[in-house]
């Protein structure tokens, strides 16, 4: 029997790794082909590389991504004659036998499945109707579907969601229990777990809507705007220092500020994206607004004096494009740096374009001074020792555009044609001004008319609560990036946020209110089988914590949380001579009083040595913009959380608050170490048990300064590690 | 034909898949398999090499800085012949500007004897003399160049392919591809060493890039634990934390049958193996076992930190199945004195990297371990003239990398820079064709270990490089 346990084990991953669920209504053996779900993919895997946009690498001068060139008539041949299989060269070249004649070529190492063949010919024989992509469509936003059981839907995400479902002949799971949904919820939107006195505030509200208020009260917190701003900040690949090898500090931290007041105000979406983008270039800009602008200054920044000036100042410009396009529009536009994208309609030319929309920004010359603008800001009362101003970076215009030219190979040497400012062109409707600068640019993305951007938008929002976006490759809506799990319901949330007036908080109320969020995460072994990857959104998905709420969540619960926000990012203990041994620049000088215990959001952020704490448990280094982290589960990190200082000290201060605030009875101590750690009580089984290892470790201690202490601490270790602890349930 | 890798395939989705697949009646049981057997390795993405390896772990040692090629490996006789005259300007066309040297400097050929060594008549610099006795052993590249002439991006390069860092590691690549054959220990280990020569080492250089971070090079620290927070809290014993994870384990099975999320699973396995590698790691990191002969060979002090210590640590970890040990060490850059640094790093490096060979092949180690030397790039042949010493500025045209072991062809020079040691001009061997030779050698087809990340199939190669044949076996 293990023998074949094993054998199941080690197989290969293609067969275990696949998803049992089609994207979104699979084509039925009598339903028609359709282009973007069905057919797009096989081309862009297998043809687009030397058939498709990119003009220089493409064979034959055949392209396959166009009904244009695919239709095309040369030399008497059709590459498709659409409903006529046999006079199609595709199909003859597809099926072939023949290594000289078969396509794929045997050397690209990529082959079509026989199902693939199967719906190439198909869709010949259909017609070959082609599609434009999907994400560069405008969002349509249909009535959400009629459900036969519509009490399960609390909102419109639900219908959209329990219509499939119902489709697909499964039930949405049922609502988690409320002690569940507290611990979910709070963890969510906050990144705090919620405290004995709000778990009983809410389960001692029994009227209709206690769920729904519960939401408002967390949505108007500021631990709220601090846990957004935790993305965001990935987003704005936001570090304290430069990058490069001196990796030298720079007071950008009010800029991270701002992005917490303008979160914690609701500021609306198009407004955020104009006043980080352009705020500079805005008519009588305030202090505010020039501030937010240090959203590109956040690009690494090389030291003049080793790095060649020109050359790393377009590294940065390049950075400012790439972390644009994918921020705001999905797209991998990188991909379009050295030559034309091989599977999205991005020209070389576009990249260049919207590279001279970011190519105006001061720079000062070369040596240590090296860098941009910056403006003065004033730091809170106490929080440095001089209490003069911080010099931030921000960004300001030149007063005269630099010329921008294509760089052929991507080698700023090697210059191409000269381009002017504009947006790429398939975004741009005919006959529609182009962007001429940045502010342009900002508020041309936030028209509301761009297809991509709310839709790019609302799919992050989604995978902050459900650990996957509806597109699951929330950094590429192209034609490389899946398809939406449920097309209706993005493009409906996309509709809602444009029309909300770009109501951030509105989504994310939207989705924490779904029945949908608040299904139970339990994987039923058919459901398991059935859907592993949960792509049906037939169950909750739990998830483990990011970095920064493992850390916060045992302070918060040992009682150690310092609320203070905002300032200059703080120091806690990280091990001797971390810098030292590796040769960085600089000192770690460990802070003392309250600043020991803020939240991680206010750690230093060190892009060439991060926080161990923090790189160990997947905190990015934000040398670049993370769309989505890594979520690994290592040997190493356990070791984080069993031994790390900050994690022994939790333990520590844990189980002295368990003394003092359960001072007699042993079973009330352990149930609000429950609380305290995992929202609920311990059950019969547990508390037995625990019991029993209490006494056990009083004994073990029993020659120890203080036995129950050492005791406690023990319990804390276990809770503060197990897998419920430092997961999203 | 072997199927092309399936990006989204891994070890842990294998892993996780099964334990979920298996959650309704037969998961504690597989369960029962994950936590006691020791031959559940870590599984690659690969389903199968894409042919026959020749190696199966490496070893890099990286002279963090530059070091010299035209002071160890390729000797000038012309260079030397025009020493202190002005830099000829055609070696100059196409050539942006040095790093640090300003104007035009004056040609500076090798105060240092070289000699033939072994049967194969191997040329090396009387810098290295016990290097000299395992010539036969060496492959020598004399013509490799890279991108750039700037620290950080070429350390960057020669690791990621890329200048920036923000993509996977050589090692990352490695462990991603072929997974870890010893449970107890990571994939992939960096050892550092060396004096400090103001060249810092960024986290980048051991970077995991879009892969799973478990992928990612773990530094292993010189002073405390060899792995941050290995030792278990003041008066917690061995036996106390074993009785602590008894609950938590018990905690977390409770939780895995109710929910049947296979992340439960894959979490009890790492607690697990934290556990065995708080004994695994101390024993590995003490010597343990090591007679005082071994240590003299290497030239290492059972406990004081150094690159010989190193070397003979790397031996270890390969031994223990460990795929990819990097060597950092530091103080090559010389831009000043160059005499007084390089004989100084000579000295430090010499007799352990000469031992490490030697020490590999009387174990049978060589034949499949591949051992790889050099830095990010080599040093200019003219001089850097700084009052009464000289030095060599940073140099990317040409310069010289070596191999030893699995399936190189040993006792070969392979390669030449033009009669100045400036360009590579014959044989040229790009940083992109290094890393498809390495992977080559370890069965991987570096066309075909991809990773889909942002819509595209990235690898170590980006769309360059070519397997080096002529200096294979």
């Amino acid at each position: 029997m293990a023998s074949i346990l094993l054998a199941v084990a080690l197989a290969p991953c293609t067969a275990t790794a696949q998803a049992v669920v089609a994207p979104e209504a699979g084509p039925g053996e009598s339903s028609r082909i359709e282009f973007n779900r069905d057919i797009r993919p096989i081309l862009s895997d297998n043809c687009f590389a030397c058939h498709g946009f990119d003009g220089k690498k493409r064979k034959a001068e055949l392209r396959l991504d166009t009904p244009a060139g695919a239709f095309a008539i040369r030399d008497g041949t059709q590459a498709i004659k659409p409903g006529d299989l046999s006079q199609s060269e595709l199909w003859h070249r597809v099926a072939s036998p023949d290594v000289d004649e078969m396509m794929p070529p045997p050397e690209s190492n990529k082959q079509l499945t026989a199902a693939e063949q199967l719906l190439l010919k198909r869709w010949i024989e259909e017609g070959a109707a082609y599609q434009p992509h999907w994400a560069f469509l405008p969002p349509h936003k249909d009535n959400p579907p009629e459900l036969a059981l519509p009490a399960r839907a609390a909102n419109p995400i639900d219908q959209f969601v329990q219509a499939r479902l119902a489709r697909e002949g499964l039930a949405p799971a049922p609502e988690a229990d409320r002690l569940t949904l507290i611990r979910r919820v709070t963890l969510d939107l906050t990144g705090l777990p919620p405290t004995p006195p709000q778990i009983k505030a809410f389960l001692n509200d029994p009227a209709p809507g206690a769920y729904e208020r519960l939401i408002d009260r967390l949505l108007a917190t500021r631990d709220y705007a601090e846990r957004r701003t935790q993305d965001w900040l990935d987003l704005a690949r936001y570090a304290d220092t430069r990058g490069f090898a001196d990796d030298r500090p720079r007071a950008i931290w009010p800029y991270r500020d701002w992005v917490i007041r303008a979160l914690d105000r609701n500021m609306p979406f198009d407004r955020f994206t104009i006043e980080q983008l352009a705020g500079d270039l805005l008519p009588a800009a305030t202090d505010e607004q020039r501030l937010a602008t240090g959203f590109h200054r956040n690009a690494p920044q090389a030291r003049g004096q080793t790095y060649p000036v020109e050359e790393y100042r377009l590294k940065g410009v390049t950075d400012r494009v790439n972390t644009t396009a994918k921020v705001w529009l999905g797209l991998t536009m990188e991909c379009a740096e050295c030559h034309d994208h091989k599977f999205d309609p991005i020209s070389q030319r576009d990249y260049y374009s919207l590279f001279a929309i970011f190519n105006n920004i001061e720079h000062r010359g070369s040596g240590m001074g090296q860098g941009g603008p910056t403006m003065p800001y004033p730091p809170p009362p106490g929080a440095t020792t001089t209490g003069k101003p911080v010099a931030v970076p921000v960004m300001r215009e030149l007063p005269a555009p630099r010329e921008t030219f294509i760089h052929l190979r991507g080698n700023f040497l090697n210059r191409g044609e000269q381009v002017g400012p504009a947006a790429p062109a398939v975004l741009v409707a005919a006959g529609e001004p182009q962007p001429r600068n940045r502010l342009d640019f900002a508020r041309w993305l936030v028209d509301g008319r761009n297809p991509l951007v709310a839709r790019v938008v609302v799919n992050r929002f989604w995978q902050s609560y459900f650990g996957h976006g509806l597109v699951r490759t929330p950094d590429d809506f192209g034609a490389q990036g899946t398809l939406p799990t449920h097309p209706g319901l993005l493009d409906w949330l996309a509709t809602e946020f444009v029309e909300s007036g770009w109501d951030m908080k509105h989504i994310n109320r939207l989705i924490v209110t779904s029945a949908t969020y608040r299904q139970s995460a339990r994987i039923s072994s058919t459901l398991g089988e059935r859907d592993p990857n949960n792509l049906l959104l037939a169950r909750m998905q739990r998830v483990r914590l990011p970095a920064e709420q493992i850390r916060d969540q045992a302070l918060a619960v040992s009682g150690l949380l310092q609320p203070f926000a905002g300032g200059p990012p703080v120091f806690p203990p990280q091990p001797d001579r971390y810098w030292e041994d590796r040769d960085l620049p600089g000192k770690w000088t460990t802070s003392t009083g309250h600043d020991l215990h803020r939240k991680s959001l206010y750690t230093y952020w060190r892009r060439m040595a991060l926080h161990p704490t923090m790189e160990l448990l997947d905190g990015p280094a934000r040398v670049v913009c993370t769309v989505k982290r890594n979520l690994s589960n290592l040997p190493t990190q356990a070791l984080v959380t069993l031994n790390a200082p900050v994690f022994v000290d939790s333990a520590k201060h844990l189980a002295r608050r368990l003394l003092a605030e359960a001072p007699d009875d042993p079973r009330l101590r352990l149930e609000l170490a429950f609380q305290l750690c995992l929202a609920r009580p311990p059950d019969a089984t547990e508390r037995d048990r625990f019991l029993s290892f209490i006494d056990t470790q009083v004994i073990r201690y029993a020659k120890a300064p203080a036995p129950d202490l050492a005791a406690w601490q023990s319990v804390a270790t276990v809770l503060l590690n197990i897998d419920e602890t430092i997961t999203r349930p | 034909m072997t199927p092309p890798l399936q990006p989204s395939s891994s070890a842990a989705l294998t892993r996780r898949a099964f334990l979920g697949r298996s959650a309704g009646g037969i998961g504690s049981l597989a369960l029962a398999s994950l936590l006691n057997d020791r031959a559940f390795a870590e599984q690659g993405s690969l389903p199968g090499l894409h042919h026959a390896a020749k190696a199966k772990r490496v070893i890099f040692l990286f002279m963090a800085g530059g070091p010299s090629h035209i002071d160890l490996f390729d000797p000038k006789p012309k260079l030397n012949e025009l020493d202190g005259r002005a830099i000829p300007q055609e070696l100059l066309k196409d050539h942006q500007q040095f790093a640090l040297i300003r104007g035009t400097p004056n040609l500076k050929g090798s105060p240092y004897a070289f000699q033939h060594h072994g049967r194969s008549g191997t040329v090396l610099s009387e810098l290295l003399p016990h290097l000299a006795g395992v010539a036969d052993e060496l492959t020598v590249i004399r013509s490799m160049h890279t991108d750039t002439n700037v620290h950080d991006p070429g350390v960057n390069f020669m690791n990621c392919g890329t200048l920036l860092g923000d993509r996977p590691t050589l090692g990352s690549w490695i462990s991603y591809g072929l997974g870890s054959v010893n449970e107890d220990l990571p994939a992939y280990i960096v050892l550092t060493s060396g004096v400090s020569d103001g060249q810092p080492l960024l986290q980048s250089f051991w970077g995991h890039g879009f892969l799973d971070s478990r992928h990612a090079g773990v530094p292993f620290r010189n002073s405390g634990p060899p792995v941050l927070h290995l030792d278990n809290p003041d008066g917690i014993t061995t036996g106390d934390r074993r009785r602590e994870l008894d609950l938590l384990q018990w905690m977390n099975q409770r939780q895995h049958q109710t929910l049947g999320d296979p992340e439960i699973a894959a979490r009890i396995a790492s607690y697990e193996l934290a556990f065995r590698m708080q004994a695994s790691v101390p024993q590995l990191a003490e010597l343990d076992g090591e007679p005082d002969k071994i240590l003299d060979l290497y030239g290492a002090d059972r406990v004081k930190p150094s690159f010989a210590r190193n070397c003979l640590m790397a031996r270890r970890l390969v031994e223990r199945g460990v795929r990819f040990v990097q060597l950092y060490d530091r103080g090559w850059d010389s831009h000043t004195d160059i005499d007084r640094e390089h004989k100084r790093q000579c000295a430090a490096a010499d007799r352990p990297i000469a031992a490490l060979i030697a020490d590999l092949k009387q174990r049978g180690l060589l034949d499949d371990t591949l051992v790889l030397w050099g830095g990010e790039f080599g040093r200019t042949p003219v001089a850097q003239v700084m009052g009464r010493t000289w030095g060599r500025d940073h140099h990317p045209h040409g310069f010289t990398m070596w191999m030893a072991g699995g399936g190189m062809q040993p006792g070969l020079t392979y390669g030449t820079t033009d009669e100045f040691g400036y360009h590579a001009v014959e044989n040229k061997v790009h940083v992109h064709d290094l890393h498809a030779t390495i992977l080559h050698l370890m069965g991987i087809d570096h066309k075909r270990l991809t990773f889909r990340s942002q819509g595209r199939d990235f690898r170590l190669t980006d769309v360059h490089g070519e397997v080096v044949r002529g200096i294979l076996a």
